[in-house]
């Protein structure tokens, strides 16, 4: 027996050449199969609904989740930005202002809000290191001799080696910034000398933004240079020390750095 | 006959049909892509099933968390057989299984039974 619903069009159509008795028990079956049909349909919108309800509830708790993720790993990420700025020489807003030069220059050269995003928050990283680099050379005053000073260059491998095994983008973009963000364009830098674009992206961007930012600053052991001088500095890098488009996205971008740079402002610097 | 057992996949139910000892058992999901498809010679056997002697009574144990309209509809066509056999002189019970917290199980349990008043149609709570 086909147990499809045409099953009773097949019966109607023999009840046209058939007899009355035989009209009224299908009649009476098609009325029942009707009826049938509204319940299973009253009850299948029913679960629909309550379905469908539950979802949006599960999704609503999804979105809330990843965005307890995503602040973690921020406030995590920061942390550390700010754990590797407590053993390095600078001080107060640095990573903040770090962050936030990456960003525009990022987004100057060309990146998605989010790669960008990703750069800002990978670049406050950029001195982990120095948590593995001894005291005494650390917090040297004065000059480090060359033996010192190698030492000192290692917090860039060392900073790499930390965050190398993680396969989270933001992990993965913070060990390339640790790594390279001491390179130089002419292939002078360290850690591994680099030329060129050899030199990752963040690298090159980072590397424009800690400098700029360690000049303008008030340090213990130095003034602020001023901004002509800084200036200055970049325009004689260019191509030099820095990616020179990367320089000119720098000097195209200024207001908006300099705005920046007095909004983060070292209270105490 | 022979028994016909149907393993369950992840949108269709086990179904063990053994005619030795008069169980029918239905268990586990049922939102099958085709619902008319795959449940076409389960229908076929037991309507084969209900051609031959038989003295001894049918149990039928339903335990389906989650199923679709058209299985609705099929289960409704099942019964309306299990109906027929009762009225010609077989010995049918369903036990029907819910879970009280799946509501939707119940209610389907509850409409069936309405629909059959004179089909031995048990709702057993699990």
């Amino acid at each position: 027996m086909d147990i499809r619903q045409d099953r009773l069009i097949d019966e109607l159509q023999v009840f046209m050449e058939s007899d009355l008795e035989r009209f009224k028990s299908l009649g009476e079956r098609i009325i029942k199969d009707i009826r049938r049909q509204h319940k299973i349909m009253e009850a299948s919108d029913k679960r629909q609904r309550k379905e469908y309800d539950q979802l949006q509830e599960k999704l609503l708790e999804v979105e809330r989740l990843n965005r307890e993720i995503e602040d973690t790993q921020k406030e995590v990420v920061f942390t550390m930005g700010a754990i590797g700025e407590s053993r390095s020489k600078e001080t107060g807003n640095h990573v903040k202002r770090v962050a936030e030069y990456s960003k525009i220059l990022a987004l100057a050269a060309g990146m998605s809000e989010r790669e960008a995003d990703l750069l800002k928050q990978a670049s406050p990283m950029h001195d982990i290191g120095k948590v593995a680099i001894p005291d005494d050379i650390l917090n040297k005053p004065g000059k480090l001799d060359e033996s010192e000073l190698d030492v000192m260059k290692q917090h860039t491998k060392l900073g790499y080696d930390m965050l190398k095994h993680s396969k989270r983008p933001l992990l993965k973009a913070a060990a390339t910034v640790a790594y390279e963000h001491h390179e130089r364009y002419d292939g002078n830098g360290y850690p591994r000398g680099l030329k060129g674009e050899e030199i990752h992206i963040y690298g090159r961007i980072t590397a424009i933004a800690d400098v700029f930012d360690a000049l303008g600053s008030d340090r213990v052991y130095k003034k602020a240079w001023d901004d002509e001088r800084i200036f200055e500095l970049f325009k004689n890098e260019k191509g030099k020390q820095f990616d020179p488009h990367l320089v000119d996205l720098f000097f195209e971008n200024i207001n908006e750095l300099l705005k920046v740079r007095e909004e983060y402002r070292d209270l105490f610097g | 006959m022979k028994i016909l057992m149907i393993e369950a996949t992840k949108y269709t139910p086990m179904i063990n049909l053994d005619p030795q000892k008069g169980v029918f058992e239905f268990k586990g999901k049922s939102y099958p892509e085709n619902t008319f498809d795959f449940y076409s010679p389960v229908i076929d056997w037991i309507e084969k099933y209900f051609m031959s002697d038989r003295s001894a009574p049918t149990r039928v144990n339903m335990d389906i968390i989650y199923f679709n309209s058209s299985s609705s509809k099929l289960f409704f066509d099942f019964f309306d057989i299990l109906d027929e056999a009762r009225k010609n002189g077989y010995s049918v019970e369903v036990n029907w299984y819910y879970d009280k917290e799946n509501e939707s199980s119940l209610e389907a349990g509850e409409d069936f039974k309405e629909d059959f008043e004179e089909l031995t149609f048990n709702l057993i709570e699990k």
